[in-house]
């Protein structure tokens, strides 16, 4: 068996699972570590399962009624950014009731999936492959489209970090400085649903939520500054994404599992290790700010 | 000399579905007031500040605050909240000078990085409730006295002509308390308009011009008219210390 730098260089399908899984990291540090401090994971959660809908349907169009142009991924985006608008507006008028309908929007999405595929004949690898994630899947074209997208969303955020901040930490300030605070979280809910149908390319959907926020999670043990946590989240996908993709290759798993299961596990050490030691970084700090005001 | 009253409230009542929260409201606050606002827990406090930021609307009557619509975008040019420090997530990652830049995002240029002149506005700001050194430490590191000054900063930073805190001296220490104490009389000699809602009426009636009772209704006091069963809580009729003079049981136009 050639080592995995060598089957890196020679085989052209790994190469484009290394490069797409690079490109989901940069939206997942990014996008992820909003969901993590707007408390927006369960919406996510809902977003990536409802995805299935527009894949069944898409699936069930594409090989039963012969319209070529309706591909899975293209029924996954429209699908996700559909339930995130729709959760969005709910959040927004209907809060007492929101966890009960984010749950219902989460399986009638996952149930209409299932209906279309079992009325779309033969096994369908696609569709595997969204559920469980393949990311030696992934395509030129994916590529292209995954590093576009990335740049749109790093060019976007750059200029609209300071606002989502703002948002993320106090809304009815916002609200008060006159931000359009309404449209700025439904614009954020839809670039989730865009970083969640790039995800399940490399993870899948049952998985997408563990790269969505276990990297912006451990980060924000590690720093104090959310443009620093998205810094950090980033390298920490990246390096959940290579090591998974050689623990894979070596050990014959399934890739996005793989990830997956190194990304939880280093989440584990980071809460039994870093999280105290913030805590007592925390003490120390307000200890020193006493001694500095007596 | 009777101002132009920078608040005017006038028969405003207020219901959450079926539960009548204010009823009959009528106010006024003038130019460079500093006044408490007072009430039992449940009495209407927050939904009287949150009418004035425009955050609720009235079911019936008039709320004008600079002249205008309280959701106006020229009353809120002109007004600063500062909320309770308590109700935030201390693990929120974000820098004591972000929290109070956050204060003038309204002037952010389009491409989302703050000139120079907007962070020289918050260093100045935080050196008015004295934490300029700490401008970039971690907001979740400070204590409970030293965030709610930050919040202050955050309000002062857009220079506002009006000022609407909720309950600032709760859950800080004596010290904090003081100090805060100290920074509202700063403002207060700049001629700064206040509004603070308080349950701590002992050291607050030392410095407020002026007591709103809220309890369904409103009724305006003067600080030496307060009961000093208030001062520890125990809200309860009659309103005002016995044998007090000029005291106002009804609602009144201050």
């Amino acid at each position: 068996m050639p080592s995995f730098l060598e089957a890196l260089t020679t085989n052209p399908l790994l190469l484009a699972a290394f490069f797409a899984g690079l490109a989901a990291s940069v939206v997942s540090g990014i996008i992820g570590s909003y969901v993590v401090v707007k408390r927006i994971v369960f919406i996510s959660g809902s977003i990536s399962h409802s995805v299935l809908s527009g894949i069944g349907f898409c699936i069930w169009l594409e090989r039963t009624q012969g319209v070529t142009w309706a591909s899975p991924l293209l029924g996954a985006l429209i699908a996700a950014v559909l339930s995130a608008l729709i959760m969005g507006w709910i959040h927004l008028h209907y809060k007492q009731r929101e966890d009960s309908v984010i749950a219902a929007i989460w399986s009638i999405g996952m149930a209409i999936g299932i209906l279309f595929i079992s009325q779309t004949p033969g096994f369908n690898v696609e569709l595997t492959n969204f559920l469980i994630g393949n990311i030696l899947w992934v395509s030129k074209t994916d590529l292209y489209i995954l590093w576009g997208l990335d740049i749109s969303v790093v060019l976007l955020i750059l200029c609209l970090h300071k606002r989502f901040l703002a948002i993320c930490f106090d809304e009815e300030q916002a609200r008060l400085q006159g931000l359009p605070v309404n449209a700025l979280y439904l614009l954020l809910l839809t670039l989730t649903a865009i970083s969640i149908v790039l995800l399940i390319q490399v993870v899948g959907i049952v998985l997408v939520l563990t790269m969505l926020t276990i990297p912006a999670a451990i980060a924000n043990l590690l720093t104090s500054r959310l443009s620093q946590m998205m810094i950090l989240a980033i390298g920490l996908s990246s390096l959940f994404c290579v090591s998974g993709n050689v623990v894979a290759y070596y050990l014959d798993w399934p890739t996005g599992a793989t990830i997956a299961l190194i990304a939880g596990l280093a989440y584990v050490l980071s809460l039994v290790f870093l999280r105290e030691s913030k805590q007592a970084t925390r003490k120390e700090k307000k200890a020193l700010s006493e001694t500095l005001k007596a | 000399m009777n101002l132009t009253p920078i608040i005017y409230v006038e028969n405003v009542q207020f219901s959450y579905h079926a539960t009548r929260v204010l009823n009959h409201v009528t106010f006024a606050v003038q130019p460079g007031e500093f006044i408490g606002i007072i009430g039992p827990n449940g009495g209407g406090k927050t939904t009287l500040l949150k009418l004035l930021m425009g955050f609720l609307t009235p079911t019936t009557g008039l709320i004008q605050v600079f002249g205008e619509a309280p959701d106006s975008k020229s009353a809120h040019q002109r007004l600063a909240y500062v909320p309770q420090s308590i109700r935030f997530d201390r693990e929120f990652p974000i820098s004591v000078e972000e929290v109070v830049l956050s204060g003038l995002i309204s002037r952010l240029p389009w491409y989302g990085r703050f000139r120079n002149q907007e962070r020289e506005a918050a260093l100045y700001a935080l050196e008015r409730v004295r934490l300029a050194d700490y401008a970039n430490c971690s907001f979740g590191t400070l204590s409970g006295g030293q965030a709610q000054r930050v919040l202050i900063a955050r309000a002062l930073v857009s220079q506002p002509q009006l000022l609407l805190l909720d309950e600032p001296t709760a859950s800080v220490d004596n010290q904090s308390e003081t100090d805060i104490y100290a920074i509202l009389k700063e403002l207060q000699e700049q001629k700064m308009t206040i509004l603070m809602v308080t349950h701590d009426l002992r050291i607050a009636l030392h410095h407020v011009e002026r007591v709103l009772y809220v309890q369904e209704k409103v009724w305006t006091l003067k600080p030496e008219e307060v009961c000093e069963h208030f001062a520890i809580g125990l809200f309860h009729p009659p309103l005002i210390r016995p044998g007090a003079s000029r005291a106002k049981l009804t609602s009144t136009s201050g």
